[in-house]
């Protein structure tokens, strides 16, 4: 163990994300690169990118909480030394979100509304499964909550933003493209810490299982809300974006188009994508995934 | 082009800029990069005798107490932050106080202590661990003032007068090391001076509270300040001036 999480220095963190990956970036993007025009200058357009971004920041503003709040509960250095990464590594992630929302002309003093309004109310659901855990002291449920389903979820969330984005919108893309290859990281010590503690006591098992299958369940919930239960939506801004020019002639993600599939295709291949990730992980720290009821 | 000065930005801007992720990056960028945890690579260990050595990892074990109860402090404040740039200045303050315990534990392994963490726990100021226990229960208890003062005003302040006293008669390995850490606590206590002070012109009735919370808590600072300068080996005549930096900052804001 000593030897992986040595792996998770803060000598390294630095050497690999602000002296790496971020290095001359500001706000997670080149400096040069803004908002497209035609984004900020079309109503229809502007709200969608609004409303997928207030679900960034509330996502992240939930992982810097549970991130922080894991600290203390964790049984060793080396743990919190990672988690005073990831603490700052979600800090950053709320900063440059909210910086978007602040470029798609929202106003600082309307922020804390416009995330009342847009938020979906069963992210904010997943939020409080996993806050609870945390404010528990609960590091094994915690960190299978924060490190695998919730960041298991937002890996797959950007990398499919991203691919939408890359020829469009360069400046979100640079920006997702850092909080990618941050959630990588933080996936990873989640599998090789937590499996460990899970084979050290079996018997908490059960408990983050129903915790995953609850957590999974707001989030399939929260899909759903987004593609199918907003399907006249995204239909409209496509076909306003079509007509203004703006946007990819394909987005080819996990052998789908996104730049023709309907909302119903985009729903299945992310639900498809993170539950599969979900699989995996799970099963690699000695986990079975737990099926949730499917959302009306 | 003329420097860059946020102090020239207005409050709401300012706030913006300083307690923001990227304005760390840069602030750390000029005193971190090209070291590895702390120190110059290619600096000799210097040659110590027994005593020497035992006296530093003393204070180094010290040193470590205080970083574990900043660390576990502010990681524990993000949660409560009431706003969302103090929520990410202590984002950035959790990995600086992590980041002071993983270099002092490597200095501790460079002077040949093998468990570290065991080591502490031996060596740790009783005074030290009681206000750490107290940091935390302010903490615990979503204390926002109280956790603040004792953080960002009397833990940081003891702590950045100590280091820099230290600085003075360090080996040149243990000096580059309190170097960075210096730098890191000045961001600190700037913060815990402005935020108090501004929630202390707006609320003067939280004045009291936090002068009892200082009297309770100076006992346990003072003497703990004279036990690590004991053991940094600080003449007995500066100690006075140490004092008074702790008791400047806790004037300025009023507490006295």
């Amino acid at each position: 163990m000593a030897d992986f999480l040595s792996q998770y220095s803060i000598q390294r963190w630095l050497e690999m994300c602000p002296q790496g990956y971020l290095e001359d970036t500001v706000y997670g993007h080149s400096p040069e690169l803004k908002e497209p025009v035609i984004l900020v200058g079309n109503e229809t357009l502007r709200e969608e990118s609004i409303r997928t971004t207030v679900q960034l920041v509330v996502g992240e503003r939930c992982a810097l909480a549970a991130s922080s709040g894991l600290v203390n509960a964790a049984p060793d250095f080396p743990s919190k030394r990672f988690l005073a990464t990831q603490t700052l590594d979600e800090a950053r992630h709320v900063e440059i979100f909210t910086r978007r929302l602040f470029d798609l002309g929202v106003k600082e003093d309307d922020l804390e509304s416009t995330l009342d309004e847009f938020a979906n109310p069963n992210l904010v659901k997943f939020a409080e499964v996993l806050l609870e855990k945390v404010e528990a002291g609960d590091f094994i449920a915690g960190v299978v909550g924060q490190n695998i389903v919730l960041e298991g979820m937002a890996f797959s969330v950007f990398e499919m933003l991203e691919a939408v984005s890359r020829e469009a919108n360069p400046k979100f893309a640079e920006t997702l493209t850092g909080t990618i290859a941050d959630e990588r990281r933080h996936v990873g010590f989640g599998e090789n810490r937590i499996g460990s503690l899970i084979r050290e006591h079996p018997e908490r098992k059960a408990d983050v299982e129903k915790m995953q299958a609850e957590m999974t369940y707001h989030m399939l919930a929260t899909f759903a809300d987004s593609f199918r239960g907003n399907a006249a939506v995204v239909e409209e801004t496509r076909a306003v974006a079509a007509a203004e020019g703006f946007g990819p002639e394909t987005a080819e993600w996990h052998g789908t188009d996104l730049a023709a599939a309907s909302p119903e295709e985009m729903e299945a291949i992310l639900a498809d994508t993170v539950l599969g990730e979900f699989k995996t992980r799970l099963g690699r720290i000695g986990l079975e995934y737990q099926s949730p009821p499917v959302p009306a | 082009m003329s420097e860059f000065d946020p102090h020239a930005l207005a409050e709401e801007d300012f706030l913006e800029e300083v307690r923001s992720v990227d304005f760390w990056f840069q602030a750390v960028d000029g005193y971190l990069r090209d070291r590895s945890y702390g120190r110059v690579d290619g600096t000799p260990e210097p040659v110590m005798e027994a005593g020497e050595r035992d006296n530093l990892i003393t204070t180094l074990c010290n040193y470590c107490v205080g970083e574990t109860a900043a660390l576990e402090a502010s990681s524990g404040l993000v949660v409560i932050a009431p706003n969302r740039h103090a929520k990410i200045f202590l984002a950035t303050q959790v990995l600086d106080e992590a980041r002071h315990l993983e270099v002092f534990i490597r200095r501790l392994s460079d002077l040949g202590v093998e468990d570290p963490e065991h080591e502490i726990e031996l060596r740790a100021n009783p005074n030290l661990v009681r206000f750490k226990d107290r940091l935390l229960e302010f903490v615990a208890d979503r204390d926002w003032d109280a956790a603040v003062f004792a953080q960002n005003v009397i833990l940081e302040t003891m702590e950045y007068t100590v280091f820099r006293a230290h600085l003075q008669d360090a080996d040149p390995v243990t000096a580059q090391v309190l170097d960075g850490v210096v730098k890191d606590e000045r961001r600190h206590l700037g913060f815990g001076e402005n935020d108090l002070g501004r929630r202390l012109v707006a609320m003067p009735e939280k004045r009291e509270r936090l002068a009892e919370v200082r009297a309770e808590l100076d006992e346990l600072v003072l003497v703990t300040f004279e036990e690590v300068q004991d053991s940094v080996g600080v003449e007995r005549s500066a100690r006075a001036d140490l004092g008074g930096e702790y008791l400047a900052a806790v004037e300025r804001l009023g507490l006295t």
